[in-house]
């Protein structure tokens, strides 16, 4: 195969490139190597790759990166603003806000600071830690006492439901109280303080409601109750 | 690639700091095209501009699915370049004194002698005025062919013509630009 001056020029770039299959690449060199034309035009457009090659990466300004910013997004200050804000908007920022809200109020809460009535003296540190003391206590009061209850109440049950399953040590593990006394008091023998009379008339209304609610023990110590 | 699809996905949600990104990761490429185009460095900054604003304006319709986002930023930027070139057609007479000067080379120029340097300036600069005197056609291609290594269907792609008249056209302006060279009395040793 033989090829035209025409045909190798327009093959040219594949030549170049390392395109040209072995048999297109034996044409073209049988041809350039014996063409006046084409010996020199190929070595011209090679020349003129290589040092097409030798080009490098121009650096731009570096305002180029600025200005195009401020172009497309406004100037520098503008951006921080945005950008700023647009953390704001962030879920953990939102969260942690509200947390630090949410823990404010309950220390404000737990202080006796009143919203309604705010005053700048409830504020002070001495304030707020005097009554935020007692508000704990106060807790821890009403906590203690509600487990003392719950104590109380899980011992009658479950006195109760070993009488229900043992009906023959019935007589002997219920409690023997005065017919003419309310449950829970001691015999012969008032209640130190109000407190404990308050206790006393608790226990003896679970007792109430515990024997209104088993008919089995209406025989003993129900029936007495509910008098 | 799929870092820029990612990164003009949180532009479009608003994030400033993506776009920031975008622009910093291609500047330099779009200005090398815009220079290697105009041989001129102010213009070239200015159509830089010009094109990451335009960008920025039609970022909503870039699809990934229809090509990598440098395609498409060349694309815009080649559309831009011969725009700018049929508006200032008129206007250029004749090459002013910076088209003429080299422009120094800031890569890997460290590592090369003075004489190496100056050798490689001012064939850089013979070059890059050869280049500005071939047609925008045959400059263009090429442009993203030789300078920016872009592969034929890339290059398909960003002119919007056959492979055919791609790989003809690289072909002429290789010839032309080899013609021009040796006009301007740089030849092979």
């Amino acid at each position: 195969m033989t090829w035209s001056c025409e045909q190798t020029e327009a093959r040219l770039s594949d030549y170049l490139d390392g395109l040209l299959q072995p048999v297109e690449q034996t044409a073209f060199d049988s041809h350039v190597n014996t063409c006046e034309r084409c010996t020199p035009l190929v070595a011209s457009v090679s020349h003129a790759l290589g040092a097409l090659h030798t080009l490098e990466q121009v650096e731009p300004s570096p305002r180029l990166v600025d200005a195009i910013l401020t172009a497309t997004q406004g100037p520098q200050t503008w951006r921080s603003a945005k950008r700023w804000l647009r953390g704001l908007q962030s879920p953990r920022f939102v969260y942690s806000v509200v947390s630090v809200a949410a823990t404010l109020l309950l220390i404000l809460t737990a202080s006796g600071f009143s919203l309604r009535k705010p005053k700048l003296a409830d504020l002070a540190p001495a304030t707020i830690y005097r009554r935020a003391n007692s508000q704990v206590h106060l807790v821890y009061a009403h906590s203690a006492k509600f487990v003392s209850d719950l104590r109380v109440v899980y011992e009658i049950q479950s006195r109760m439901n070993e009488n229900e399953q043992n009906p023959t040590v019935r007589e002997g593990t219920i409690p023997q109280t005065s017919p003419s006394k309310d449950p829970g008091r001691t015999d012969g023998t008032n209640p130190a303080t109000p407190r404990q009379q308050n206790r006393a008339n608790d226990v003896g209304r679970n007792l109430q409601i515990l024997a209104a609610e088993c008919p089995l023990l209406s025989g003993s110590f129900g029936e007495r109750s509910l008098r | 690639m799929e870092q820029d699809a990612q990164l003009v996905q949180q532009c479009l949600q608003g994030e400033g700091s993506a776009w920031e990104e975008l622009v910093r990761r291609h500047t330099r490429r779009v200005f090398n095209i815009c220079y290697r185009f105009t041989g001129n460095r102010a213009e070239s900054e200015d159509l830089s501009q010009d094109v990451f604003l335009r960008i920025y304006r039609t970022l909503g319709s870039y699809r990934s699915a229809h090509g990598g986002f440098a395609t498409w930023m060349t694309s815009v930027t080649r559309n831009l370049l011969i725009d700018h070139y049929r508006r200032t057609k008129r206007d250029r007479v004749t090459d002013s004194l910076e088209d003429k000067m080299p422009v120094v080379e800031n890569k890997e120029s460290a590592g090369r002698r003075p004489d190496e340097q100056a050798l490689l300036g001012e064939l850089g600069g013979q070059v890059q005025s050869a280049l500005t005197r071939l047609s925008p056609e045959l400059r263009e291609a090429v442009i993203l062919r030789d300078l920016q290594q872009l592969e034929y269907g890339e290059i398909q792609t960003i002119l919007a013509v056959p492979e055919g008249t791609v790989k003809s056209r690289i072909n002429r302006g290789r010839i032309e630009l080899a013609r021009v060279l040796q006009q301007m009395g740089v030849r092979p040793s």
